[in-house]
């Protein structure tokens, strides 16, 4: 196990043209925390999570990974230390899944190293990591959504990174499936001491799954901290504009929220 | 994987010889007497002079086309997208044509025609590069802008055509792609250009690949998509433009035979690269025999001396009957 890498955002501002998306953003994530971002449609979660995984410049501010500068990395530099899972992801025709997770080596082998054969232990441990190692001559396209998601969990690990970002890794999925990736992320991330930022729609499994809950709201982080002092009647209706109750988990302990009905949004 | 390409192999060289005997005026016979060191000197010079490097084009166009095809395809992210839309094709052939028209080519001089057609075919890239955003960022913005170049190119070179009608014959044969009467010239110009190119082609496997499972995840994986993307529409204009100077405007073998390579040699372009060159010239090479046996069958029927089937004509129908299956198969996949 390697030492895990801290991330740090400081003052951030990003926008489209006309439509400002990130106010000063500043956020620094502990080595080997797992955090879970949290806000409504729009309000900047996965254009942080984007400029996190460097795949975004800030217009100010800069973000650093384990103290370098994410905008002097090379792209190839900066996949070698960060990964980032996206929500959806399009069809790949004739691609078997042990092929689609060896494309997650690139940032380690380079242009010319894909055309030597063959996998490297990575490959196989990340396809032995999700479980998928039995299909893995099946065609990617074949699967269903969940069994997809973990084949593409599969390709970041791949990468062999020690920060994950994950952008909805739950999203179009069944109840079943979420848990099943979710505690998959949360098993990797303690025999690895992965350092994982996930942005998630379901305050239900942050409130379960994250060690940290961070808000947004019009691209201002507005709440920070455990989730069983974040979740509360509150921010359900700043932060995701729903009206409701919070309770506790009988087993567990955590916060359990029960939304009642949406609240109107401002434009 | 290595028995599909031996089967391909196998099933070129049996085109190939298919396609040595298919002309007129030799018999088979007299074609393996010729191979064995004999026949008469008439003989010798059709198969070694004519039909051998008219065979070796027609390998190396249908190679170059279906690599092209297949890096573009893999590039821009789009079945529909090949050689013809890039601007490159009737670039070339308006390059060829305006040459002609101009009197600086004949018909009779191979390397003319090839550096016009050439010249031709960048220009057209360049036009597309230019209207569709330096380095090709966005596929479904250079795609459209393809069709769109594609179409005022083809324009220019119809009022060429109508303004200088000159030798319309040959041209007609060349616009619809022709292997008729290319020597050894032509295969000579042709080999290192395609060669070089395949290589280069060839060596942008991995990133190549990666552009296949879409720009985010390509990109959140390492590559610096624009830059990749930029030399594989590179690679692929310069393999058509050899293509198309050698040729002239072959249809459907750059559009078709990649979704033949991925299907039977997978989505790994290490090796369906060199599979869709392969298929390429297996295509190229069974459409000239079968084109050649045609004009053959029908200069008898309509008992008129010289009638030939230019091979672009019958790559053009096959390949729209072919495309529609490929449609009905998978209408609503973006590959």
């Amino acid at each position: 196990m390697t030492e895990p890498l801290g991330i740090r955002v400081e003052g951030v501002h990003f926008g489209y043209p006309a439509r400002p998306v990130l106010r000063g953003v500043d956020l620094t994530v502990a080595p080997g925390q797992l955090t879970a971002l949290v806000g409504l449609n729009g309000c900047g979660k996965s254009t942080l999570l984007r400029l996190a995984a460097g795949l975004l410049r800030p217009e100010r501010g800069r973000v650093l990974l384990g103290g370098d500068d994410l905008a002097r990395l090379s792209r190839r530099a900066a996949a070698r230390r960060v990964a980032l899972l996206h929500q959806s992801s399009p069809a790949v025709p004739g691609m078997t899944v042990r092929h689609l997770v060896r494309q997650g080596r690139y940032a380690a082998r380079g242009p010319l190293g894909m055309l030597r054969e063959g996998d490297d232990p990575v490959v196989r441990r990340a396809l032995r990591d999700v479980g998928v190692e039995d299909w893995a001559e099946r065609d990617v396209d074949a699967l269903s959504g969940g069994e997809r998601q973990r084949v593409r969990l599969a390709m970041a690990l791949a990468q062999d990174t020690r920060v994950l970002l994950l952008d909805e890794p739950t999203t179009y999925l069944d109840l079943h499936h979420q848990l099943d990736v979710l505690q998959t992320v949360v098993r990797l991330r303690e025999e690895r001491g992965l350092t994982v930022v996930m942005v998630l729609h379901d305050l239900a499994h942050a409130a379960r799954f994250a060690e940290r809950i961070v808000a947004l709201r019009d691209g201002r982080v507005v709440a920070d901290g455990a989730p069983r002092r974040v979740v509360t009647p509150g921010l359900l209706a700043d932060v995701l504009r729903v009206a409701g109750r919070v309770g506790r988990d009988p087993e567990g302990g955590w916060p359990v929220c029960y939304p009642d009905h949406p609240l109107p949004t401002r434009i | 994987m290595s028995r599909r390409f031996t089967a391909l192999a196998a099933l070129a060289v049996v085109l190939a010889g298919v396609e040595l005997v298919a002309g007129r005026g030799m018999s088979p016979g007299a074609v393996w007497d010729v191979l064995g060191g004999g026949g008469d000197a008439t003989e010798r010079h059709i198969l070694l002079q004519l039909r051998l490097p008219r065979l070796l084009v027609a390998l190396g166009a249908g190679a170059c086309l279906a690599v092209a095809g297949l890096v573009l395809q893999s590039a821009l992210r789009n079945p529909l997208a090949g050689p013809e839309v890039t601007g490159v094709t009737p670039g070339a052939v308006l390059g060829a044509v305006v040459a002609t028209a101009l009197g600086v080519a004949g018909w009779e001089s191979p390397l003319a025609v090839v550096a016009a057609s050439c010249a031709g075919g960048c220009c057209g890239a360049a036009l597309l590069w230019l209207l569709a955003g330096r380095g090709g960022g966005d596929p479904a913005r250079t795609a459209v802008h393809g069709v769109l170049v594609s179409a005022v190119l083809g324009g220019l070179t119809a009022m060429v055509l109508l303004v200088r009608p000159g030798e319309l014959g040959s041209v007609v044969q060349w616009l619809v792609g022709t292997t008729e009467g290319r020597v050894w010239e032509h295969w000579h110009l042709l080999w290192p250009w395609a060669l070089a190119w395949g290589i280069a082609a060839w060596l942008l496997a991995g990133p190549l690949t990666l552009l296949r499972c879409g720009d985010e995840t390509a990109l959140a994986a390492g590559l610096p998509v624009r830059r990749a993307r930029t030399l594989a529409l590179l690679c692929a204009v310069a393999l058509t433009a050899g293509a198309v100077a050698a040729v002239g405007a072959l249809g459907f073998v750059g559009l078709l035979v990649p979704h033949l390579a991925v299907a039977v040699f997978g989505a790994d372009l290490r090796v369906a690269l060199p599979g869709a060159a392969l298929a390429g010239a297996v295509v190229m090479c069974g459409a000239d025999a079968a084109a050649q046996l045609s004009s053959r069958l029908l200069a008898a029927a309509l008992d008129s001396g010289r009638f030939t089937l230019p091979v672009g004509a019958l790559t053009a129908c096959l390949g729209a009957a072919l495309l529609l299956a490929v449609v009905r198969r998978a209408p609503s996949r973006t590959f």
